[in-house]
């Protein structure tokens, strides 16, 4: 899955013609970023230390790789504390599929240097080659907080992991967010197009996974969400109904359309969820945004029974709960609505929407004072 | 209030011909736009909710809604001031008028680019949409009629255009521009998709009174089964909301932690964070004060009417249950009239050449900054 590497072919391929490149730029820009980083380090450097690092840049320099690295780690071992050398041995590790090593090198960086973000999001891509996920996740996440993916020869390599890595863990819209940042640059590499299919149909699996017969129908569903993020509705319409129509029995296609539509227009994604509960009536994930979208869109007659059938798979789940309490005050049950509500947020002070929904249901009671109140509590929630 | 549901009296169907006819003459042929059978279709052809309704539909030719999206080539603000032009981040923005039609241009040292105006949003203050190989662009410009000027499009100050392209104003996402003709014309958006060949311009009444076209077509029937929802018997909440499909909910502008005085132009979510906003009290719903059919009113003593209706020092009774006491709030020690000039004070947006009514209500302290 290493987008940088050019020596050893991977499953997830489809990446590489863009991504070399991008690797290539990467490496110069990461170096060229640390270098000035390292340029005010005072190194106390010993004759032999001195050897061994002149050493080691001149193999670096004739693309020596395995002799720079080893001349790195000779360095490393008189003077651990060397900046330079740790960073020099993330990078090189890393271009040479060493992963492991690459791991330790950055570790040993970001104990001497906690904010250097170039070896962060080396590390985050190495542990993800290592199949250490959650890892890869916490790095390449506080990289990406600190502007590691602000330079476009970075973005698409550091974005493309972090959005897997998202997946992997189960927070699709998360992983969309990455996508649709990527989609605004455009991007139509095959294997991206099926990582945005995947996380948008709630499937961990990375594209590298799936059987090679399914294949085409993630990079078709990728592509509708791709022209939906790049803010092509019309076009991304056009491509979700054909694939409505292609595979009209396939599970977490509608879902999928849905989520892309909630942000815009909740009773359109309620329209797909509820086309998904059809396609997989016993689908939680289907009820329980089914009954939410239709809260959000105001639809309450329609979303009393819908939340009432998610509430029954998934008690405990938050959002259910929410929809349910709102729907059931908004259509005439204030009582049960309301300490409905009220026990979610016992749970969850900051649930805005729970406060949002006993804003609206203390104002139906007419209970003026505490209607207020939760309005005012909203405000202060919603950064 | 409605336009379509006002319908108790059932006028037969020799009336509604004979109505027909003065209005056709008037030329008062504005109706609904929904799907119904072809045949119920062409019956209502011969039909408006003005074939009824003459009163309400004759008042709302004038209200601001009808006017949310002008005709190019008859806008009066456009046919008075034929040449506008201002300097704005080192580009020169004119709008030139010749002969009924309106001509957009930004210009600097190395050229110039000139597009046709054919969409104009708002009545009074003006922004215009320009298309250009298939997109919508909102003007970095919009015309302010207080001070008769172009001036920066509110939500646009800090925008920086490196070129003329980028000059000529914001490219708008899809979404965007179905939220600009959903709120501004009627027919145009379904969907996911804009379909400009249905378009009328301004707020028509099936796009508030959804099932109009269907009710026409049955009250040519003499049947009256299917008048749309009464609006009127809406909640004070649910009025916020269904006026705030458009002018923002409160909901929807704390979802979107829309902050700042640029909001201030959401009244339904400025209302309801005024301490006094109470859902079931409809002393303070949008339609006490407003009448959507009809141009804004302008009278402070009006306004007073309202806020009296509650500030009251004597009992107020309900006008609906006369035998219902309404809870009565506090009066002011200050004064008895032009409550909202203190209460509700105006905050300038557009770059200071527009002032709009803050409809959070509330006590301003001297020195207050504007309540976030």
């Amino acid at each position: 899955m290493c987008a940088w590497k050019s020596n050893q072919p991977r499953q997830n391929s489809a990446l590489l013609p863009r991504a070399n490149a991008a690797k290539a730029g990467l490496s110069a820009f990461l170096l060229m970023i640390f270098c000035a980083l390292c340029a005010q380090t005072q190194v106390a450097a010993g004759q032999s230390f001195e050897e061994l690092t002149a050493q080691a840049a001149a193999a670096r320099d004739q693309q020596n790789l395995p002799l720079a690295i080893n001349l790195y780690s000779r360095a490393e071992q008189l003077k651990p504390d060397w900046q330079e050398g740790w960073w020099y041995l993330t990078l090189l590790q890393y271009s040479t599929n060493q992963f492991p090593g690459a791991i330790d090198a950055a570790s040993h960086l970001l104990e001497l240097a906690p904010h250097a973000v170039p070896a962060m999001a080396l590390r985050g891509l190495s542990e993800f080659e290592v199949a250490d996920y959650n890892a890869s996740l916490r790095d390449l996440e506080t990289a990406v907080d600190h502007g590691a993916a602000n330079d476009s020869h970075n973005e698409q390599v550091i974005r493309y992991h972090l959005a897997l890595d998202l997946c992997r863990a189960g927070r699709f819209q998360d992983a969309l967010d990455q996508y649709k940042l990527l989609a605004d640059n455009g991007f139509s590499s095959p294997e991206m197009l099926a990582g945005l299919g995947l996380a948008g149909m709630h499937l961990t699996s990375f594209p590298a996974e799936v059987a090679e017969s399914d294949r085409g129908l993630y990079v078709a569903a990728g592509t509708a969400g791709s022209a939906f993020l790049a803010g092509s509705s019309q076009k991304a319409d056009s491509l979700f109904q054909q694939l409505f129509t292609d595979h009209p029995s396939t599970a977490r296609l509608h879902l999928f359309y849905g989520l892309l539509l909630f942000r815009h227009d909740p009773m359109l994604a309620a329209d797909q969820f509820r086309l998904e509960v059809g396609v997989a009536p016993n689908s939680e994930t289907a009820l329980e945004l089914l009954a939410y979208a239709l809260v959000i869109a105001g639809d309450y007659q329609d979303a009393l029974p819908a939340a009432q059938k998610a509430y029954a798979v998934a008690p405990d789940e938050e959002t259910v709960q929410v929809a349910l309490g709102r729907a059931l005050g908004e259509t005439g049950d204030l009582d049960r609505g309301i300490k409905m509500l009220e026990k979610v947020i016992a749970g969850d002070p900051d649930d805005l929407e729970a406060h949002i929904g006993l804003a609206a249901l203390y104002g139906r009671a007419g209970r003026r004072e505490d209607a207020y109140r939760e309005r005012m509590l909203c405000l202060k929630i919603a950064p | 209030m409605s336009a379509c549901s006002v319908s108790r009296s059932r006028p037969s169907l020799a009336r509604i011909i004979g109505l027909l006819a003065v209005f056709a003459t008037l030329g008062l042929v504005w109706g609904a736009s929904s799907a119904v059978s072809a045949k119920q279709e062409k019956k209502a052809e011969a039909v408006t909710c003005a074939t009824c309704h003459a009163g309400v539909a004759n008042s709302y030719l004038h209200a601001p809604m009808r006017h949310a999206m002008e005709p190019a080539e008859a806008n009066p603000m456009l046919l008075q001031h034929t040449s506008l032009t201002t300097q704005l981040n080192g580009y020169t923005y004119s709008l030139q008028t010749r002969e009924g039609k309106t001509t957009y241009t930004v210009s600097d040292a190395s050229g110039s680019v000139s597009f046709p105006i054919h969409w104009v949003l708002g009545q009074h203050s003006q922004t215009y949409l320009l298309e250009k190989d298939g997109s919508f662009y909102e003007t970095l410009v919009t015309y302010f009629p207080r001070d008769n000027v172009l001036a920066v499009t509110p939500g646009d100050q800090d925008l920086r255009p490196k070129s003329l392209h980028e000059a000529m104003g914001r490219k708008l996402s899809n979404w965007e521009v179905l939220g600009c003709f959903d709120c501004h014309s009627s027919g145009a958006v379904s969907g996911t998709h804009l379909n400009l060949d249905k378009i009328k311009l301004g707020i028509d009444c099936e796009h508030c009174h959804a099932g109009a076209q269907q009710h026409m077509a049955d009250a040519v029937d003499d049947n009256f089964k299917t008048i749309p929802k009464s609006l009127k018997r809406m909640s004070t909440g649910d009025i916020s909301n269904f006026c705030g499909q458009c002018h923002r909910t409160w909901e929807t502008t704390v979802r979107n932690h829309w902050r700042g005085p640029a909001f201030v132009r959401f009244q339904p979510y400025r209302l309801q964070n005024s301490k006094c906003f109470a859902a079931d009290d409809s002393r303070i719903s949008c339609l006490a004060c407003h009448n959507p059919h009809e141009p804004l009113n302008h009278d402070q003593a009006f306004y007073d009417k309202k806020c009296l209706a509650c500030h009251a020092q004597m009992k107020v009774v309900s006008a609906s249950h006369p035998s219902t006491t309404l809870p009565v709030a506090k009066t002011c020690p200050v004064a008895k009239d032009n409550c909202s000039t203190c209460h509700m004070p105006k905050v300038e947006i557009g770059g200071n050449h527009a002032r709009f009514t803050d409809h959070q209500i509330r006590i301003v302290r001297p020195g207050e900054s504007y309540p976030d």
